[in-house]
């Protein structure tokens, strides 16, 4: 009876193409803005590194002033001072550690041919790599040592790697960062966590087009300090050095721990470095540091954008427009077939079989109209990719489940549309349309 | 096999009401051919949608072999049509875009039968009506008087018990109407009970029986013999 019903719905729909394709076009307009917002928000509360999320934390320690929190109502800041990463660095007191900020400057590529360009600086310590499961695709991090004496190494992307050496294995080349030669190490292959969780400060899913290169590079090469710096009072001293030593916080810092004991050792280890810098006079505020791990930490941020989540609601509603409408062609569809229905419902349909007829009905154009949907949404999906640039690329990707997902909303929201139209359907008297004749 | 008792049917609109049958009564045999004539607007299509349970009525009592059929359900009233009774309409009432045999099949989809036995019944009732080989047209491409045709093998596809015809012939002209009626009195001879409205007085006097119907009710009842002229002095 199933092939019936469907030959049926084929027929059907054959027999009036243009309001059929009126239907299929409402629901996969609807279903294309729908997966296009819900795609962007997916991937926005995404966790990148679900396998380590449970052992890698994010440290803030509260140097802020005695008057006022630095986060609403009485968190810590997101960051913490040049002083603070480099001494929790030095304790390394976790299983591993990288405090890490970012800088940026002019790459001179050694090819003559290959124009000069501003690129941003990953600053960070060598644990960093393994820290983060970053894959290599040529050579690997620099060592301790090299994070100690400040050596002029760099890790390229994959991408520079493309614009420098044309995607050859560079390890052992050099470049010139902010005027002074480095070192290539190693190029990681694509890795783009979306969104880049262990700097969150801005440009949550921006592509990291950086390099990277040791942290006390900062100090030595007086290297810019992007990203967001905040303070809660100014510098002591004047200066570079005035700024290294002050309270503004521009450093991320992640640790590793592998179970509870040892996050649980961390915090006090925290609690004592924040007694001891208070007997130097600074941290003026009670204790109030912080250890989240990944996912807490995504959550903490509220990384989905507040308009992404306005856009989804009002895609939502877009669709039970297109829905409403659907509902209409419906109607007029199925009542423009009422001899027919009459005539089923004389010769002994139930009511019942001429649901079930309708209902497949439905489902082939809301199935029709999830696969169009798909389509739309795989423009739309292009239509953001153009407006925010390349980098937006891993965010407007359309993966298995969101696939499904369309097809699955648009059945189940076509067949909900249909019910309606179908019970009407269903109550035509047998009687009324032959009388008629 | 029918036996109605008294049945009256009232169509209420915001404006009227019309009393389309009142104290309506009659009783049809096994193997009958019943005639039904009158006027417009008497009650023909009324009662033989009540006959074939496409409407439900307002008072009276209707049994179909011997069953009361006055309270059943919507579901039990469908399988009733599709088990027992067979229907030709007027407006042929086929559907456009299914081919001869998916039109005949209609009818047997809702009956379970299985596909060999479907294929089957279909084939032999297009051969009964002569459309055998245009199984796989469309009703479009086909005269009225074929079109009516394959509603009659429609009808007879189920080997319905009971036959009811509104108007078979009334769309088509004399010779097409003259060959329906051959058809239809074969069936009949075969066995199937035949109730059929028309307005043709000289149709009707081939029934094996006449009724006359007036004002919603049975005027006139009669054994048909050879003289016609009767219908016509009540008409
Ligand atoms: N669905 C309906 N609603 C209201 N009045 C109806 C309806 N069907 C039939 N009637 C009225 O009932 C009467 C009998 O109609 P009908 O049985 O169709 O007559 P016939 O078939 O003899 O011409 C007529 O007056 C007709 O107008
Ligand atoms: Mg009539």
């Amino acid at each position: 009876m199933m092939s019936y019903y469907l030959r049926l719905a084929f027929i059907s729909m054959r027999r009036n193409p243009v309001l059929s394709s009126l239907m299929v076009l409402a629901i996969a307009l609807g279903i294309g803005a729908c997966m296009t917002t819900i795609t962007v928000n997916y991937l926005m509360s995404n966790n990148p590194i679900k396998h380590k999320s449970d052992v890698l934390f994010h440290v803030q320690l509260d140097n802020w002033g005695p008057f006022e929190a630095a986060v609403d109502p009485n968190d810590p800041p997101y960051q913490l001072t040049w002083t603070d990463a480099t001494n929790l660095q030095q304790a390394q007191q976790g299983i591993r550690q990288a405090a890490m900020a970012k800088s940026g400057g002019v790459v001179e590529p050694a090819d003559p041919n290959i124009k000069p360009f501003q690129a941003g600086y990953r600053l960070t310590y060598s644990d960093f790599f393994s820290m983060f499961d970053v894959p290599f695709l040529y050579g690997s991090a620099w060592d301790k040592q090299a994070d100690e004496n400040a050596r002029h190494l760099v890790v390229l992307t994959k991408e520079i790697n493309e614009t420098l050496f044309g995607g050859k294995n560079s390890v052992g080349q050099s470049v010139t960062l902010s005027g002074e030669v480095f070192t290539i190490v190693g190029v990681i292959a694509e890795w783009h966590p979306i969104p880049k969780f262990y700097d969150l400060n801005n440009d949550d899913f921006g592509r990291p087009s950086e390099l990277f290169i040791p942290l006390q590079l900062k100090r030595t090469m007086k290297l810019p300090s992007w990203g967001n710096v905040n303070c809660w009072k100014s510098p002591d001293e004047e200066g570079f050095e005035g700024f290294l030593n002050s309270e503004c916080v521009n450093f991320q810092f992640w640790v590793e721990l592998d179970n509870p004991a040892e996050r649980s050792d961390y915090a006090l280890f925290l609690d004592n470095y924040v007694n001891s810098q208070k007997e130097l006079g600074r941290f003026p505020r009670p204790l109030n540091n912080r250890l989240n791990n990944v996912q807490q930490w995504l959550e903490y941020n509220e990384v989905v954008a507040d308009d992404a989540q306005i856009m989804m609601w009002l895609s939502l509603m877009f669709l039970a427009v297109c829905l409403l409408n659907t509902i209409g062609l419906m109607l007029s569809k199925f009542m423009g077939k009422s001899s027919e229905i009459g005539l089923r419902r004389a010769v002994g349909a139930t009511k019942g079989d001429l649901f079930i007829q309708h209902t497949v009905e439905t489902a082939c154009i809301g199935v029709a109209g999830g696969l169009l949907g798909l389509g739309f949404s795989f423009f739309g999906l292009q239509g953001l990719r153009a407006l925010y640039g390349e980098f937006a690329h891993k965010l407007t990707s359309l993966d298995m489940n969101m696939a499904i997902l369309a097809v699955v909303i648009a059945l189940v929201s076509t067949i909900l549309a249909g019910l309606y139209p179908t019970w009407r359907a269903c109550s035509i008297a047998p009687a009324s349309q032959l009388k008629s004749q | 096999m029918l036996k109605m008792e008294n049945i009256a049917k009232v169509y209420r609109t915001d404006v009227v009401e019309t009393h389309a049958l009142k104290e309506f009564s009659l009783e049809v045999n096994e193997g009958d051919f019943v005639a039904v004539t009158g006027p417009s607007g008497s009650g023909k299509t009324t009662f033989l949608n009540i006959a074939g349970l496409l409407e439900t009525y307002s008072a009276g009592r209707y049994f179909l072999d011997g069953n009361d059929v006055s309270g059943i359900s919507d579901a039990a009233r469908s399988r009733v049509r599709n088990e027992k009774i067979g229907f030709i309409f007027q407006g042929f009432n086929l559907i456009p875009d299914l081919s001869l045999f998916d039109n005949v099949d209609v009818p047997l989809r809702y009956r379970g039968f299985s596909s060999k036995e479907r294929k089957q019944r279909i084939e032999q009732s297009l051969d009964t009506v002569g459309l055998s080989n245009r199984m796989r047209h469309l009703p479009a491409q086909l005269s009225g008087g074929q079109q009516q045709r394959v509603a009659i093998a429609r009808a007879l596809a189920g080997s319905p018990r009971f036959l009811l015809a509104d108007e078979p012939t009334g769309n088509l002209d004399s010779k097409m109407a003259n060959s329906v009626m051959t058809l239809l009195q074969e069936i009949n001879q075969q066995g199937t009970t035949i109730v059929m409205v028309t307005h043709d007085p000289g149709l009707a006097a081939q029934a094996k029986r006449n009724i006359h119907v007036r004002d919603g009710q049975v005027s006139e009842l009669h054994e048909v013999n050879t003289e016609h002229t009767r219908d016509v002095v009540n008409g």
